[in-house]
């Protein structure tokens, strides 16, 4: 292990990105991250809201027609090496809003997965996901930022 | 919603006053968790007009639901919002058992009653966090989170999701979220000790005199300015519209709860009525596991048949809930409608925040507790480029004369 990747280790900055889901995954996002029953903050992985300072990128929910661009500049904006979580069944292959279609048979109106859109290194399934299960994926999310040169 | 922007542009133009500083917030900005767009046109650090865009979530769920079969059509119903999705999918289920005349048992109502009351805690308890983190103090923020977690445990109790428990069907319950003997106990436990240390929270947060110096005296909405913007819920009586849903619905008459109905109109008000209500939901929590009836929880003989346009009205945490459709010949879902409670009181609030300074717009805005999500629900369709997109308020007011 390099120093500089035992010194990234100590302060992993995520970012939640909302890109149009139902809310409940955004909540979850924050009850983890932020809640005093699961607390990652405790593991030094803090919430921020500057892409700039990010390394992990959350993205929960199908994206929108109006979230593609805010989310492909917020890509763009966080340094590399990063690494995005796709959380939720929505951003893992659309949920309903995709698969649960009647006569319009197919929805134009979202982008799903998030991977037509962006990148994405680990997928958290789940609607919504337990927090557990987003401490995990943040987790596994980590080698990539700690391999990096 | 913008129609006042739009009245007041006018007046404007007539006065040839030119509104020239606007500050604008969003879509993804540190202040918003969900994506919406503010505009303030601001006056020298006051509040002249306001603008809000929330067509940022628009997933064209209405559509979704046109030609399937209505059980299936209840899965997206529970997903139009993840904070309030029990009533979304309570209500879907509402429309049609009272348009062909479903008979439910009245174990599954008091079951149907017990969740919705479970989540309306857990949504009070939500905009609490958020309105403390946008005044500034974190540490009330994180005991609101704390005290959630022991009504999101019993809502995975009872549904297995702690965010999606899908306890209704049509007809009943589903049969996995019966209450059992060991589960009632367990309510009624985490009832007796949460009401503790709510009631502590609560009186530290009302005593607090720097918290609630942030919250006083912003944000008057009278009211006739409620019933005018139609703004429900806690938003409306909080303005001392005593108008509550839950008052005239059947499912709702074997419990005993008062309706909290404050006059003064201001932010503090707004959070003081939420905090005085879950009380109350505590109150016919109790009362609905100690009184629970026997019987079946299910009504399984019904089938799906033509049916008309019919609509079914809900209290949700935040407001009056519409949802509605009709059934053609073959049972399936047709003209889906859905109207929610954040899309008026986000018009009542951007009236609110006229007059006052900059800094406690945002605070106004999001002491109606706006969940967007599940709001706008409009579409425009290019026909040359077979290209669809969203309409904003401004363009439907303009275009239809919506809301006026």
């Amino acid at each position: 292990m390099t120093l500089k990747s035992t010194s990234r280790k100590n302060a992993i900055h995520v970012m939640l990105f909302y890109s149009g889901g139902c809310n409940g995954c955004d909540i979850e996002v924050v009850n983890a991250l932020l809640s005093p029953r699961y607390d990652l903050e405790q593991y030094g992985i803090l919430l921020t809201w500057n892409p700039r300072e990010a390394d992990v990128l959350i993205v929960s929910g199908v994206v929108t027609w109006q979230m593609v661009e805010p989310l492909k500049k917020i890509y763009s904006l966080i340094p590399d090496p990063k690494a995005v979580l796709a959380v939720g069944a929505c951003a893992v292959n659309g949920n309903v809003y995709k698969n649960l279609v009647g006569d319009i048979g197919e929805n134009k109106e979202i982008w799903a997965p998030v991977e037509t859109v962006i990148p994405v290194d680990v997928k958290v399934p789940g609607c919504a996901p337990r927090p557990e299960d987003i401490i995990a994926g943040a987790v596994k999310g980590l080698p990539k930022l700690m391999g990096a040169p | 919603m913008t129609s006042a922007m739009d009245q007041k542009s006018t007046q404007n133009k007539d006065a040839e006053k030119v509104i020239e500083k606007e500050l604008s917030f969003g879509p993804v900005h540190p202040a918003l968790i969900e994506p919406y767009r503010i505009r303030l046109f601001v006056n020298d650090e006051i509040v002249e007009d306001c603008e809000i865009n929330i067509n940022m979530a628009y997933r064209g769920i209405e559509k979704l639901f046109d030609g399937l079969p209505v059980e299936k059509a209840l899965l997206i119903a529970e997903r139009v919002c993840g904070i309030c999705s029990h009533v979304h999918a309570w209500n879907a289920v509402r429309v049609i058992e009272g348009g062909l005349g479903i008979h439910v048992p009245e174990r599954a109502d008091y079951i149907r009653v017990l969740t919705h009351e479970f989540q309306r805690i857990t949504s009070h308890l939500i905009f609490f966090g958020h309105a403390f983190e946008v005044v500034g103090h974190e540490t009330f923020a994180m005991r609101s989170f704390l005290l959630r977690e022991s009504f999101m445990d019993l809502l995975q109790y009872l549904g297995g999701n702690r965010v999606m428990p899908s306890v209704p069907i049509i007809g009943g319950i589903r049969p996995r979220a019966d209450l059992t003997e060991a589960l009632k106990k367990v309510i009624l436990e985490r009832c007796d000790q949460f009401e503790v240390k709510y009631a502590d929270y609560v009186r530290r947060a009302v005593e607090d005199p720097v918290v609630m110096s942030r919250l006083e005296g912003i944000g008057f909405m009278t009211k006739d300015e409620a019933i005018k913007w139609h703004a429900t819920g806690p938003t409306g009586r909080a303005s001392g519209w005593d108008y509550d849903l839950r008052k005239t619905m059947k499912e709702y008459k074997p419990f005993d709860f008062n309706v909290i109905v404050l006059p003064e109109g201001d932010t503090k008000t707004r959070v003081v009525a939420r905090a005085l209500e879950v009380l109350e939901c505590l109150k016919i929590i109790r009362q609905a596991v100690k009184n629970l009836p026997e019987g079946p929880v299910a009504n399984r003989d019904w089938t799906a048949k033509e049916m008309k346009y019919t609509e079914a009205y809900d209290e949700t945490y935040r407001g009056e809930l519409m949802h509605s459709y009709s059934l053609d010949q073959q049972g399936l879902v047709r003209n889906y409608k859905i109207r929610t409670p954040t899309i008026t009181n986000l018009a009542a609030m951007e009236q609110a925040c006229i007059g006052d300074h900059v800094t406690e717009a945002i605070l106004t805005i999001a002491s109606c507790d706006p969940c967007l999500t599940c709001c706008t629900r409009t579409e425009l369709v290019d026909n040359q480029t077979k290209r669809s997109r969203f309409m904003t308020e401004y363009e439907i007011v303009n275009k239809y004369g919506w809301r006026r």
